[in-house]
Parts: C-alpha cells; structure tokens; sequence
C-alpha cells in the first residue's frame, strides 16, 4: 500500500529514538535498568525503520525481519534483567558507577 | 493535514518525548511507565504503516509481559533510588554535543534516503492488499522462513535456560511438596496399628 | 511461496545444525533427570558430539543452498564450522579439570555452550542478514549466560553485565545498519544485496548501513575501538570461559565479517577497505602497547587475542583472495595457539587456586618444565617466530596486503608484531630465569594432552599440517569469489 507519510518522516523519527537510546547507554550513570530500556529504545527505533521500509517497498521481508527482532529483543530482556537481578544479589547495587571491579 | 499525518504527528510526537523522559526521569518506575507510552505510540505508528499484525504484537508482548517483567524486577530489587542522583550531569555537557552530532547525520541520511531507484516494484514477498497482514505473516515465516523461525525458537530456549540457571536458587530449608512420594505412599508407611492391652497403656 | 525442501535427504546440507541442536536438547533433557554429581558427563558427551560433527563437516558436509536462500553451505562455510566445533570442543574440554571451582560443572554450561555454537554455526552459514541476526543473537544470548554462569561470584557477574549491555548496544547497530542495507536494496538476502549493489553502485544510505554493519561486527571481533568490554569480560569470566570467549566466537564473528566484505560488498571495496585499515592498525598498535603494562595474565590475553584480531584484518583489508585465504589460516592457526595458552594457564595452579598474575609464571621451568616448554613454544608462535606456526599465519596475511600494494599497513603489522614480543618474551623470561616463589600442583591428564597436541602442531606447522590446511583455505576462499 505504500505509506501515506513520507519515508523521512518514519527514519527520522526512528532516528531520534535511536540517538536517545544510544545517548541512555552512555550518559546514564544512575543505574543499569535504565541501560537495558535504552537497548529497548534501540530496538523499537530499528523495528520503525523495518516497518517504514516495508511499507514504501511494499515488501513483507521488513515486517518478518522485525518480528524477529521482537522475539529476540524479548529474550534479551529476560537475560539481561536475570544477569541484573544476580548482579544485585552480589553487590547489593545497580549503580553504573559501582560496575568497576576491573579496570586497567 | 489529512488524519493519518495528523496521527503521525501526535504518535511521533509522544513517543520522542516519553523516550526523552525514559533516559532522563529520577524514578526508574516512571521509566519503565514511560517507556510503555513510547511502546504504545510506536504501535500507532506501526498501525499507520500498515503493520498491523506487529502493532497488536508490540503492545500484547511488550507492554503487557516485557515492561511488567521491567516494573517487577525494578520493584523487586528494592534500590535506594534516592541515593542515586549524583554524578548526573558530569558528562552531561560533551554528551550532549555528541549526541546532536550524531543525530544530525543519522537525520542527513534519513532524509535524503533514496531507495535504488530501478527497483521499482520487485519486492522479494510483494504485500497483497487482499490479504490480511497477520495471513500473509503466518504464510512465509513457517515455510520461506522456515529456519528463522527454527533459529528463534533456540533463541527463546536459551532465554530460558539462562534465566533459570542463572536466578533459581534452591532453598534448603524450604519443604516442599513431592506428589510421587505422596501418592506412592501406602498405608503401611504411614500407620502403625497397635493393639493396646487394657490397662498396661504402652 | 512453499519451501525447497522436499525430502529428509534434501537437508543434507544442514545436517551438522540439527545434530547440534538435538544434541543440546537431548543432552538437556538427560542432564535434568540425572544425578547431579554425573553432570559433568554432559561436558564429555558434548565434546565428542562436537568433534564427530566436526570431522563430519569437514570431511562429508555437503554444499548448497536451502531454506528459499537463507542458508548457505558452501567451501567456506565448513572451513569455518569445523573451526568453530572444534574450539568450542576444546574449550570445553578446557573447563572439565576442577569444573566446580570455575562454576562449569553444571550441565547447563554444556547445553548453553552447544546452543551457542549453534549460532555460530549459524552466522558462519548465513545468506540472509536474517540469518545473520538470528545466529548471532543466539550466540550472543547464550555466551552472556555463560560469562556470568558463575553466579556468586561478583566478578564473573560483572563481567556478564558488561559483556551484555555492550553486546545489546552493538547488535541495536548492526541491525540498524541492517536496516538501512534493506531499506536501499530491497532485499535481505546476501547474493540479492550484491546484485543491487552491482547494478545500482552506491549511495549514502548504503554506505551509512555497511558503516553500522561493520561496527556490529567489529564490536563482536573485539577490533579497536569497539574492544572496550575485552580485557574487562576476559577477566571476570571463569578462565576455561575466556578460553571459549577467546577462540569459537571470534572466528565466527570474523567468518561473518569476511562474507560481508568480500562477497556481498565486494562492489564497494573501496568503501569498506578503508574502514578495515583502520580497524587493522587501531587495533594492532593499541593491542600492542596496552599489553605491556598488565599485570593480570588474562587481561594481557585479552590486549594479545585484540591484536590477533588486527592481524587478521590485514589480510581482510587486502580485499582479494589471498587475503581471504590468509584470514582462514590465521584464524585456524589462532585457534591452536590460544587452546594451548590457555591449556598451559589452566594447568598453573597453586595452593590458592589458579594463577592471575604474570609474576606468578617466576620459575616455572624449574618445577613443571613440560609446561613451561609449550608455553614458551605458544609465545614465540603468538610473535611470529619461523619455523612455528604464528609466523606462517602471519605471512599469508602480510603477503596479501603487500600484493594489494598495502605496503604501510603490512610494515605498521611488522612493527607491532615487535613491540609485541616485548611482552611475551617477558613472560618466557619469568619462566626461564626467575627463581620461583610458589609450587605448583600436578597437571591434570586432560590439559598435558591439550597442550601436547597444541605445542606439536605449532612446531611442526610447516613439516605436517601445513600444506593440507593451506590447501583446504586455499579451497574455502575459493568458494567466495
């Protein structure tokens, strides 16, 4: 069907959530859960694209594509929240700052 | 300004705004709450282009079982997120400046995108407007994409194992119940039939 | 619309994954039952599963394309499969001396490892960036588990942590990257990409996705400067996990990079190569000089396997098929070298458990004298010294760059191959000429047999496996071009 809003639009949108999702990784120094809802964030800006292509090529790929990133990005949570949850169990801690056993 | 743009608009609109909130807020709770707005206004979005199978998917997987998995585990480690706010703003100033950077070239790209221009119409798994979206999914990903569809499934597997292997912890105090013990249990096991003699007690 | 496969024996090509995937969930499915104290059979009945497909691949796989062109078997794909089944095989072979202490013994670590290598498998064999995505997730998932598998212990869950929101964060630009490939060509599959690509030449959005791709990918390699998670994960990761973080993923990551840039983005080269320089020498020379100031032996494996990774590029950067064939022998010949570190390591072990500094090597060769012998033959391979092994691998890759007129990036590589010596010989000369300060315990069976194997091969590389294993590279490059 093709998209009634122009291809820009969706990538543009799709890159603002991406640059915000990369920006959490990197400046978050409170604590690792808002890590892992920036790599959510990242995920959904890449699922956008997925969508918005296989809108405008009017090809179903992008939609099988982004279905597997949303299996998978679902997998990663429950690994990534576990690691977490063990992570606490040691430390006692989930802030960023306290991830500095080794350095060198 | 047609109603899908207006649509867009307003779903595009809160969507940047809650994910600015989801890195930005103090209470990771109000995060994850964000966050599920950002996921509710992407699946308006994913609606708008026509994806309407992963719309329903997105909200019904991800705000209903992946951000309640988020609040429960924020809930559940019970941090002092009080204690937390220092140090915010530290790097906060050449954070930012790389970010903009970075933003304006991945928006030079977004908007000058061109698809290759001979393509013109030759799509791999062309979309039939006759067929429902969530059809036309259901009838490539168990035969064209047969094996990703394998591979995903090791994918959830693994999920599985690691979180088990990693978080469940057996108590040694706890006790527990055992069916088979309890049906294999036979009244032999259980009951000692004494004859008491009267008067002599046991 | 229907799928190509008509018959059970129309999946011949795919039969090493689905032994692997049934072997980890039968293999799962009986460590649950059994007793707990047998586990470590898992470990054994992995192994040899690993090495029968391996010989399996390498001698019987069958080529072709299955699955409407989302997986491909070809020359190259099994070169590299049977690469990656057999150091997964050694590196779990690796973890069965004192598996508890490390936090391997449970059978899971066996299953995930399988799981993983099943990814693997995957990526190597990948023709679809679909493919490519779902292979490399389920590696990725499975090695975050095993990195932090050793649950209290708090370095290893750090180590998992960081392994993990790096990992998340390179895979979120890998597909955006993949995104942007699909969103110029239309297409995902492989062989179509290069076919658009061809026809249409290049265009910014392109160029942007392959840039994104590559730095996924480079992530995965650990090349500089996506390495920081490296030396970190390295040493908070049980040893024997390290030793598999350090050999299977890293070949099939590379095996993955090789198939992107010289088959499917072959058309832009220029492009590309560029890109493969910098990583090249960024990561040689900064490998280089980061080791020399380490006192952690696993962090100084970490600098070495980074610039071993340089090295490699070298080859890749040549964008021919020398290169390609370089790449393969190098990585093949990496492999045995860091099997037989890591035997040597793991072997070293005093009252208080197994060494983590480089001073503890002081004397080695007074009291284990085998040991120190591999080691020192490990060392000088990892130089480049002839007649071993390491400087063979690093010949192909070096010959290639020169031949594609490279000639700075070949002599920054010699260079940093020197400065390098500094720090291995340091190690040779700990073992050799310092008194020791500590007493080692026996070493287990399994070890000074790894070792023998790995110590033999490298010394005499040129005499006995030499010519095969450059006639099989030569053979799986050729499938690419």
């Amino acid at each position: 069907m093709g998209l009634e809003i122009g291809l820009g639009h969706y990538l543009t949108v799709a890159a603002i959530l991406f640059t915000l999702g990369v920006f959490g990784i990197f400046l978050n120094r409170k604590n690792v859960i808002i890590i892992l809802m920036s790599v959510e964030l990242i995920l959904l800006a890449v699922n956008l694209n997925f969508v918005a292509f296989s809108a405008a090529l009017n090809d179903l790929q992008g939609q099988v594509f982004a279905l597997l990133i949303l299996t998978v990005a679902a997998a990663e949570a429950a690994i990534g929240l576990a690691i977490l949850v063990i992570f606490y169990r040691n430390r006692g801690s989930i802030a960023v700052d306290d991830v500095n056993m080794m350095k060198g | 300004m047609s109603l899908p743009q207006f649509f867009f608009y307003v779903f595009s609109t809160i969507a940047v705004i809650s994910a600015l909130m989801v890195i930005s807020s103090r209470n990771p709770v109000h995060s994850v709450l964000f966050l599920i707005l950002v996921f509710l206004n992407a699946s308006g979005l994913f609606l708008l282009a026509g994806a309407e199978f992963l719309a329903l998917l997105l909200v019904v997987v991800y705000v209903g079982a992946v951000m309640v998995l988020f609040l429960f585990v924020v809930m559940m480690l019970d941090v002092d997120f009080g204690s937390m706010r220092q140090g915010i703003l530290q790097y906060m100033p050449i954070g930012v400046v790389i970010g903009v950077i970075f933003l304006l070239e991945l928006l030079l790209v977004a908007g000058s995108f061109v698809i290759a221009p001979q393509l013109g119409g030759v799509a791999t798994i062309p979309i039939d407007m006759g067929v429902q979206n969530t059809r036309a999914l259901g009838l490539v990903i168990y035969t064209r994409y047969a094996f990703l569809f394998e591979g995903a499934g090791a994918i959830l597997l693994v999920a599985m194992i690691g979180a088990i292997v990693l978080t469940l912890r057996h108590k040694v105090n706890v006790k527990r119940q055992d069916p088979a013990i309890q049906t294999a249990r036979r009244p032999a096991d259980a009951m000692k039939i004494v004859k008491v003699k009267s008067g002599q007690g046991l | 619309m229907g799928s190509d496969v008509t018959s059970f024996a129309s999946l011949a090509p795919i039969f090493p994954e689905m032994a692997i995937a049934i072997g980890a969930v039968v293999l799962l499915l009986v460590g649950v039952v059994i007793n707990k104290e047998r586990s470590i059979g898992i470990s054994y009945a992995a192994i040899v599963l690993l090495l029968v497909v391996a010989a399996l691949t390498m001698f019987q796989g069958q080529d072709g394309i299955l699955f409407n062109g989302t997986f491909i078997a070809d020359g190259f794909s099994r070169y590299m499969k049977a690469l990656v089944l057999g150091g997964s095989a050694f590196a779990l072979m690796l973890a069965l001396p004192n598996a508890v202490e490390q936090g391997v013994h449970k059978f899971e670590y066996a299953v995930l490892v399988l799981l993983a290598t099943l990814g693997m498998m995957m990526m190597v064999s990948a023709n679809d960036l679909m493919t490519l995505y779902v292979g490399l997730e389920l590696q990725s998932l499975a090695l975050y588990v095993v990195a932090a598998i050793k649950r209290d212990d708090s370095r290893a869950t750090e180590a998992g942590l960081k392994y993990f929101v790096l990992g998340a964060l390179s895979s979120g630009m890998l597909l955006y990257g993949a995104s942007m490939v699909y969103g110029f060509t239309g297409t995902t599959n492989l062989p179509a990409i290069l076919a658009q690509i061809t026809a249409e030449g290049r265009s910014i959005g392109l160029i942007f996705g392959l840039v994104f791709l590559l730095a996924g990918v480079a992530f995965k390699i650990s090349a500089v400067p996506f390495h920081m998670w490296t030396p970190d994960v390295y040493e908070g990761a049980p040893t024997p996990v390290t030793a598999l973080f350090a050999t299977a993923p890293k070949v099939a990551a590379m095996a993955l990079m090789v198939r992107l840039v010289s088959n499917t983005f072959a058309p832009i080269a220029h492009d590309w190569q560029q890109i493969l320089i910098f990583l090249s020498i960024a990561s040689m020379v900064l490998a280089a000089f980061a080791a020399i100031g380490q006192k952690s032996i696993k962090r100084l494996i970490a600098y070495s396997s980074i610039g071993h990774v340089g090295f490699a590029l070298v080859g890749l950067s040549a964008a021919n098929q020398g290169g390609v064939e370089g790449v393969a022998i190098y990585m093949a010949i990496y492999v045995t070298m860091t099997i037989g570190m890591f035997a040597c390591l793991l072997s070293l072990r005093t009252e208080n458990g197994e060494i983590e500094n480089i001073e503890d090597f002081a004397g080695v060769a007074q009291t284990r004298p085998y040991v120190a012998a591999i080691m020192a033959v490990v060392m000088f391979s990892l130089i480049g010294m002839p007649p071993l092994a390491g400087f063979f691998a690093k010949w192909h890759v070096f010959l290639a760059a020169i031949d594609a007129q490279l000639y700075l990036l070949a002599v920054i590589g010699v260079l940093a191959s020197a400065v390098s010596a500094f720090y291995y010989l340091r190690i040779v000369k700990l073992m050799y000429f310092d008194e020791p300060r500590q007493t080692f315990a026996a070493v287990p069976n399994e070890l000074g047999i790894i070792m023998g194997i790995s110590g033999f091969l490298l010394v005499t590389y040129y005499f006995t496996v030499g010519g095969a294993l450059a006639g099989v590279a030569h053979m799986a490059a050729g499938s690419l071009f």
